[in-house]
């Protein structure tokens, strides 16, 4: 089970990068969240979610789904992924395991862009 | 303040370039709680230096639904009066977690300026190579030079040097500003303020606040807006389908503020198919729509949508307020697309109808059939309360779950200061004028 | 949960102020009833060195080992040795280090050793004293035992590629594995426990004289190992070989520690670390002459942590915007990423607060005052490369500046936390600690 993202409905107002954040900290921050709006196109509207995986990098882009495995070799015996160490000093998703409801980014999220599968 | 805060108030002289730091201290929260309440109190402070202050609610950024709220207080060009215009989108967020409460800006400067915000740093810069670019152009610069895209820019356009209806912008987008504000800034010679703020925000019972936090948020879940998305189910809530249906065609995707469950703002394709999804080649689409002001006077005048999103764009480059400018030229009998582009270099006030504290920007008529939506007095009241806890000023429209009483509690939770409804009718009041 | 590691914290804290606290009980275990001194200990920031001597710092500082001399490889050739109890040398290039220390450095390394210093490296550390015949390693062959972890012919690598092998003459050094290993330690000063440590490329090893004693041996995979290898290939290269190794050198120690036992996130691993440097701390203290150090108070002192902190915030802002980018520099042997900004930039910054509680900054004058134009120059340069990545340019030739560069900033940064911090315990008799 792990936590997915549908990112068309997805609004990138952040509330799972926060619901993370303090997961992390016990306060309210950004630096540690495993799950992080990108948010740098905006004259291209263009805007998805991040997630920070033990094994993969799942960036759930509009056109759809990418899951990276950090550190794979490609086919063909190329170069590895996109990024060896994305996002190196947060720490992977752990579905909130200290929290009886399950992860604080699902149960944040006003549109039911983040789900349980 | 320990506590939802940073603890630090900022004072630029721009006239000298000094920054003064003080500690943001508990009593002067406690008074005023936040945002427009601390901004008001530091604007009489500094009366004397024309001061424009920029502050965050005391909930901005945090848990709280809804908590995107920055606020500028300054007196405004158009009205004479003191005005607070809202910074929404992510840029009340960020300004809360630069390491500075509140700033405030007085006197001005000799030279283009801008300042950097950052982590607690406030460093006033020289901005002559921003001076002639527009505010796409100054925006990308800003965050080239600095070398972060997130940066998040308050900022000024061309128009701002001589036109009273220059708003303050958001990065590329409008603020919401419907005071002139972009044009008071620019009388500081202050092009622009850059914030980047990667810090954190101690609450006091973090664990309760936190959940009153979750369970609210799943009070407003229900909410009359649930289901509902962007500018063209705002309109549609509003009545008026026949903008909604004239938007359409060209809305790409529907965004929200930071932290705030209803996504206000929508994206007008001005090329390409707005139904595409993947990230296209080019780096400029369309432009934002942050509120249905100018997009209904457009639709009234009869403008083509095409013509109509050119002329927000023309205007977010300038820096200039579309929904001001749209009836300036309404009134002044402008109402082709052609007449309208062309008069906007140099287009001026003033503007009939425009008062009070707070920005039209945020509908006064009955959204989704809220109760008592359309009442004056509780538009304001609920305005001030979004102004002074840092909440999306049309979502507290939208979510009576965000009911004074509960953001009192909440306060107390999150702070360990005590709070009452005395002491914030006693704040709302003064806000309000 | 107690931290096991504030007993050790509590007791070097007092030892650092001149008291004679009892030691805790494995401490006092491992130093066998001899006298309790409080050590000086160099981290080795030089040529090769990787992000990982960070770790030393930070899990030397949670231990209490505040007294803390900061070395590159010159600093080592021109004497900075003289008056050091410890030495510890962490993950990195072991070929960089070796050409970069060259033999002076060597010379004065086996100068230290045989006048009774300590040793302790880890993964890349370790390396550099094991023996060889090739040049430069060949000037460093320490402790007599060898590399287990070598091949000629390897199969395809299931992960992480580049991480997979180094070229060590006709042979690859191999890494099998990554992150935790469950490692088991023979009695003595580690104690006969069973613990995990993170294996970032760190050698197995096998003993070629009687003298080199095995103090701990890989002993099985944990749920967090990362398989680079097949694991029946990784279980045969490492299951039972050597992990850990001490070896005598003339009156001195050294400790070859295959994993990282610095690491920060295993604190079982720092305690022993600890247990380590007390079993084979030198009888008497090394003779030491007296150190020049500056001061600052007052308004220079605020000055000079704005103009840190200004250039530090403008540097990591930078930084966190590249995390997740996907450019990669190769550096001598080493690949380094956007997100190892972040790492060596929070590191810094994490102590920045602590030290502006500090009543006066202390350290080397040419630290204090170098170090905010050496962090002006990592802001342009991290904003330079940014603006390169961005216009897809080669960034090559300023990751090369910038790397380096850094690494001499955060070395020149800690010199001056660890001198404050050690002044603050002599100031702050209420136990409370800097950082």
């Amino acid at each position: 089970m792990g936590v997915k993202i549908d990112p068309l409905k997805c609004t990138a107002c952040m509330a799972c990068e926060l619901a993370c954040g303090y997961h992390r900290d016990d306060a309210f921050a950004l630096l540690s969240s495993c799950i992080v709006v990108y948010r740098t196109r905006d004259k291209k509207d263009y805007f998805g979610v991040i997630l920070k995986e033990e094994e993969d990098l799942v960036i759930a882009r509009p056109e759809g789904l990418e899951v990276k495995r950090i550190g794979a070799v490609e086919e063909g015996g190329g170069g590895g992924d996109a990024s060896a160490k994305p996002m190196l000093l947060r720490e992977a998703c752990d579905l909130c395991e200290d929290r009886d409801d399950g992860p604080l980014c699902k149960q944040v999220c006003p549109v039911d862009a983040v789900y349980l599968d | 303040m320990e506590f939802l805060a940073s603890d630090q108030i900022a004072i630029v002289d721009l006239a000298s370039g000094e920054v003064e730091t003080e500690e943001f201290s508990d009593e002067l929260c406690q008074e005023k709680i936040g945002g427009a309440g601390i901004n008001l109190a530091l604007y009489n402070q500094h009366a004397d230096g024309d001061p424009i202050v920029l502050g965050a609610g005391l909930f901005t950024g945090s848990m709280v639904p809804g908590s995107c709220l920055g606020v500028v207080t300054a007196k405004s060009p158009l009205t004479g009066q003191v005005a607070h215009a809202p910074l929404t989108q992510y840029l009340g967020m960020e300004l809360k977690y630069s390491g500075f409460d509140y700033i405030v800006i007085k006197n001005a400067a000799a030279a283009p300026t801008m300042l950097w915000v950052h982590d607690g740093i406030l460093d006033v810069e020289e901005a002559g190579g921003l001076a002639g670019l527009d505010v796409w152009a100054a925006v990308d610069q800003v965050r080239a030079d600095k070398g972060d895209d997130l940066i998040q820019v308050l900022g000024t356009g061309p128009a701002a040097a001589s036109s009273d209806l220059a708003c303050l912008m958001n990065n590329y987008w409008p603020s919401g500003d419907r005071f002139g504000l972009g044009h008071a800034l620019a009388a500081k010679n202050l092009k622009l303020v850059a914030i980047r703020g990667l810090g954190l925000l101690e609450i006091a019972d973090d664990e309760e606040f936190v959940d009153q936090c979750v369970a609210l948020q799943g009070e407003v879940k229900g909410g009359v807006w649930a289901g509902k998305k962007g500018l063209l189910d705002l309109a549609k809530g509003m009545g008026q389908d026949a903008l909604a249906d004239w938007l359409a065609p060209l809305v790409h995707r529907h965004r929200a503020n930071f932290n705030t469950p209803f996504a206000a703002n929508s994206f007008l394709f001005l090329q390409g198919d707005p139904s595409a999804l993947p990230e296209p080649e080019e780096a400029e689409m369309g432009v934002l729509l942050t509120d249905l002001g100018a997009a209904a006077l457009f639709q009234q005048m009869g403008l083509e949508l095409g013509d109509a999103g050119a002329i927000l764009k023309q205007c977010a480059k300038l820096g200039l307020d579309a929904g001001l400018a749209a009836k300036v030229c309404l009134d002044g009998g402008k109402t082709d697309a052609a007449a309208i582009s062309g008069a906007l270099e140099g287009l001026s006030g003033p503007v009939e109808g425009l008062s009070g504290p707070f920005s039209p920007a945020t509908p006064k008529t009955a959204v989704f059939g809220v109760d008592q939506a359309g009442d004056d007095a509780w538009w304001t009241r609920r305005q001030a309360v979004a102004h002074i806890f840092g909440l999306d000023p049309l979502f507290v429209l939208l979510a009576p779950e965000l009911s004074e009483a509960k953001l009192v509690e909440l306060a107390g939770i999150g702070t360990e200061l005590e709070f009452s409804q005395e002491g914030l009718d006693a704040v709302i009041a003064e806000v309000c004028g | 949960m107690s931290n096991p590691l504030s007993a050790v914290n509590a007791y070097n804290r007092g030892l650092a102020r001149g008291g004679a606290p009892p030691p805790p009980p494995a401490l006092a275990k491992a130093r066998g009833g001899r006298a309790p001194r409080y050590p000086r200990l160099g981290v080795y920031t030089g040529a090769g060195s990787s992000h990982s001597w960070l770790w030393f710092a930070e899990s030397l500082e949670r231990l209490g080992f505040y007294d803390l001399r900061f070395l590159d490889h010159a600093e080592i050739a021109a004497g900075g040795l003289d008056g050091l109890d410890g030495l510890a040398v962490s993950g990195g290039d072991t070929f960089a280090m070796a050409r970069a220390l060259g033999q002076p450095g060597a010379k004065a390394l086996e100068g230290f050793l045989a006048g009774g210093g300590l040793y302790l490296g880890a993964c890349a550390g370790a390396y550099l004293m094991l023996r060889s015949s090739q040049e430069p390693l060949c000037w460093f062959n320490f402790v007599q035992a060898t590399i287990a972890n070598l091949s000629r012919d390897l199969p395809q690598p299931l992960m992480l590629p580049e991480k997979y092998k180094t070229a060590y003459g006709c042979d690859y050094v191999f890494h099998p594995v990554r992150e935790a290993v469950g490692l088991s330690c023979a009695p003595g000063p580690l104690g006969g426990e069973e613990l995990a440590a993170p294996l970032y490329g760190g050698p197995a090893m096998i003993p070629a004289s009687e003298e080199v004693e095995v103090l701990a041996r890989y002993a099985a995979f944990e749920k967090r190992t990362k398989f680079l290898a097949p694991r029946d290939l990784a279980a045969e290269t490492l299951l039972g070989l050597a992990a850990v190794l001490r070896a005598p050198y003339g009156r001195g120690s050294l400790y070859l520690f295959g994993p990282h036992f610095e690491h920060p996130g295993f604190p079982t691993a720092n305690r022993l670390l600890a247990a380590a440097i007390y079993a084979d701390l030198p009888e008497r203290q090394p003779e030491r002459g007296p150190e020049e150090q500056a001061a600052l108070d007052g308004r220079p002192a605020k000055d000079w942590l704005l103009s840190i902190k200004r250039e530090l915030s403008n540097s990591r802002i930078v930084a966190l915007g590249l995390e997740d980018h996907p450019a990669r520099w190769l550096i001598g042997t080493k690949v380094y990423e956007p997100a190892k900004l972040r790492v060596f930039l929070e590191a810094l910054w994490d102590r920045l607060r602590a030290l502006g509680k500090a009543p006066a900054l202390r350290g080397p004058a040419d630290a204090l005052e170098g170090l905010p134009g050496s962090l002006a120059r990592i802001t342009v340069q991290a904003r330079a490369l940014k603006q390169g990545l961005d216009a897809g340019q080669d960034t090559q030739p300023l990751a090369e500046e910038l790397f380096p560069g850094l690494v001499g900033a955060a070395s020149q940064f800690m010199k001056i936390y660890f001198a404050t911090a050690l002044a603050g315990l002599d100031e702050d008799r209420d136990g409370r600690r800097l950082h």
